[in-house]
């Protein structure tokens, strides 16, 4: 489980254009909107693109997205909820 | 397909990029013709003497290819450019074969796999995200 974490932090560390390193993202901080990493709607559509060949899960539409990708934990679960990872 | 597909593209003639469509699964895959003429405006002066199709308008013309796969009806604007790379100069004489491919969708934005070639050759190639501004008809 704490693997899929890092796996995840990969992906946001190779795929998107983040103002730290992957390393200091903690696993509750949100990715999205102020007071967060600051990810815009381009970058979820990277990150679901991401997901899918990193792991195999497909996010269908924008309210799962909304949910899934709140935080490298709701994105980890989600995989392993698939049975993925 | 009935009448011409290509005039659900929202440009007028003397900003049109795609001149046939060949081959068209809708929402999902589309291939297109752009034959680059040396009368085309843009080559007179780009360069003078030496005709040289500039590399940001065979994005254009990828561009407009990837748009026909939106809904029918919806207008959308470009939000995102990747891996834009020029293989090849193109130049007058050439047909440029574009295939536009749909990846994912996300609300109200699409990315797309581009890619032009000519005679065989592969001469751009590009990742783009088009974002709906005015919703369609139906979805596709």
């Amino acid at each position: 489980m704490g693997d899929n974490r890092q796996r995840v932090r990969g992906l946001l560390a190779t795929r998107l254009k983040l103002g730290k390193a992957a390393d200091e993202l903690g696993d509750e901080a949100p990715l999205f909107g102020p007071g967060g990493l600051g990810l815009d709607s381009i970058d979820a559509l990277e990150l679901v693109l991401g997901l899918e060949k990193e792991f195999g899960v497909v996010i269908e539409d924008r309210a799962t997205a909304v949910q899934v990708l709140a935080s490298i934990r709701t994105i980890a679960e989600f995989v392993e909820a698939q049975g993925k990872g | 397909m009935g009448e011409d597909p290509l005039s659900r593209l929202p440009h007028g003639i003397s900003f049109r990029f795609v001149d046939r469509i060949l081959e068209m699964i809708p929402g999902k895959r589309v291939v297109a013709l752009k034959n680059v003429s040396v009368d085309d405006p843009y080559l007179r002066d780009h360069f003078p003497g030496n005709p040289l199709m500039p590399g940001v308008l065979l994005v254009e013309a990828m561009v407009q290819t990837a748009g026909l796969l939106l809904p029918e009806g919806s207008s959308a604007v470009l939000a995102q450019i990747k891996e834009a790379r020029f293989r090849r100069p193109v130049v007058p004489g050439d047909q440029v074969r574009i295939e536009a491919e749909h990846r994912t969708g996300l609300g109200t934005l699409h990315r797309f796999t581009l890619r032009a070639s000519v005679g065989g050759s592969l001469v751009a190639e590009a990742e783009i995200v088009l974002a709906i501004t005015t919703p369609g008809d139906r979805g596709s």
